[in-house]
């Protein structure tokens, strides 16, 4: 009977993560839609600046020898 | 996860941040001296001195190129980041307590330190985008918060939409970034107990507030609604969200010696804690310092995070196989595309 009680306890616990990850990724999907229309309208490239910038990264490695001071 | 110790602050960490593209981090202390290192190997890239004051606050603009800090001298200071030339200095009557760019770097905002017949302000400066220029002495839009209490920390959202602060009392609220009009105001954490850090996703549509009431919360920017709440046992300082796809926020806090009647760093508290994002549970901790952490934040790349202690010390974690690899099961299933 315990092993019946857990596994069904288990089993509540998945349901309740399944379900939470199921809402975050609709949130997320819906945000990021909305995001993309309203920077199209403004005229926007589809990343901002600060998310551009993680792109550049990994095109040109390294500017080395940037000392200050 | 291998650690690298900075120790180039004489003084208790304020706050840490790296740049956009994650190369370098920008730490301030109490000792008035703003450093930055090569986040990849700890070696130190420079240092911005001409604070005559306790510093609290520091950003970083999208290109890496201006780099703004504010403190108790009552001035927010714009440096040249490759030189470490002063571009400019604005001079107030309180202590500065929050810097923050806005996405594209075009503007940046400060929250003025409210005290005996000075209200908090939020102000915001239109940023030349050229480290010749003259900056202009007149912000572009200034906030009294004459209705609510304490700003404690601010940001700008998404497309410099909202203006969202946190306050003493534990609410968080959202202006209009344009007319600066106060839009709402919800009182996300428990009444009276100080917001103490606010943080953006790699979007700005969400972000993450801590407090002193032990919890950090995940807000929607438009709605600011509480999507999610992380309970600890401790009172923070500071939460950050990790770049996806990995889905974790890394809080940290920690009683001070002083306000607790016990000193071991055990029961202090000063870890770095992960929790997972999406289900809320708590999955690892990261010791290391003897004192509280004032702040985490994490490399927009995802590759490592750092964290300020009060003992004066910047921790950066490199973060290895299992960080990227942990997942649960229901998340696998997902990936995998398994349904039921």
């Amino acid at each position: 009977i315990d092993q019946a009680k857990k596994s069904s306890a288990n089993k509540a616990v998945v349901e309740a993560r399944r379900r939470m990850l199921d809402e975050w990724l609709a949130w997320r999907e819906r945000m990021q839609a909305d995001l993309a229309e309203e920077r199209e309208d403004l005229g926007l490239p589809d990343l901002s600046e600060e998310q551009q910038a993680l792109m550049v990264d990994e095109e040109d490695e390294g500017d080395a020898g940037r000392e200050v001071e | 996860m291998r650690p690298i110790l900075l120790s180039g602050h004489e003084r208790a960490l304020t706050q840490v941040k790296f740049s956009k593209e994650g190369d370098l981090l920008f730490s301030v202390s109490k000792d008035h001296i703003i450093c930055a290192w090569y986040s990849a190997n700890g070696e130190r890239f420079g240092a911005y001195k001409g604070h005559q004051g306790a510093l609290w606050t520091v950003d970083v603009d999208p290109t890496t190129t201006f780099l703004a800090s504010g403190g108790a001298d009552n001035t927010i200071r714009l440096w040249e980041v490759r030189t470490g030339r002063l571009l400019k200095t604005w001079e107030f009557t309180t202590s500065i307590k929050r810097v923050e760019f806005s996405e594209d770097g075009r503007q940046l905002l400060g929250v003025t330190e409210k005290r005996m017949n000075q209200l908090s302000t939020v102000i915001v400066y239109d940023i030349k985008q050229d480290v010749e220029a003259e900056q202009g002495d007149e912000p572009s839009l200034r906030i009294v918060v004459d209705e609510l209490p304490k700003v404690t920390v601010a940001g700008f959202s998404y497309l410099n939409k909202y203006i969202i602060t946190g306050h003493e009392d534990g609410s968080v609220s959202q202006y209009d970034a344009k007319s600066g009009e106060m839009l709402h105001n919800a009182f996300s954490h428990d009444d009276g107990m100080q917001v103490t850090d606010l943080q953006w996703s790699a979007d700005r549509t969400y972000f993450i507030t801590s407090s002193k009431d032990k919890t950090a919360k995940l807000h929607a920017a438009d709605s600011l609604e509480v999507m999610k709440t992380y309970p600890t046992d401790t009172p923070l300082n500071s939460a950050a969200i990790t770049p996806d796809p990995v889905q974790y926020v890394i809080l940290g806090g920690g009683q001070a010696a002083m306000d607790v009647t016990t000193t071991s760093a055990r029961q202090g508290k000063f870890e770095a804690r992960f929790y997972h994002k999406i289900f809320e549970e708590e999955i690892g901790r990261v010791r290391g310092h003897f004192g509280p952490l004032n702040y985490v934040a994490v490399d927009p790349t995802g590759k490592c995070y750092a964290s300020g202690g009060e003992d004066g010390y910047v921790r950066v974690h490199h973060f290895d196989e299992s960080y990227y690899e942990f997942r649960y099961e229901v998340e696998r299933e997902r990936e995998q595309g398994i349904r039921f």
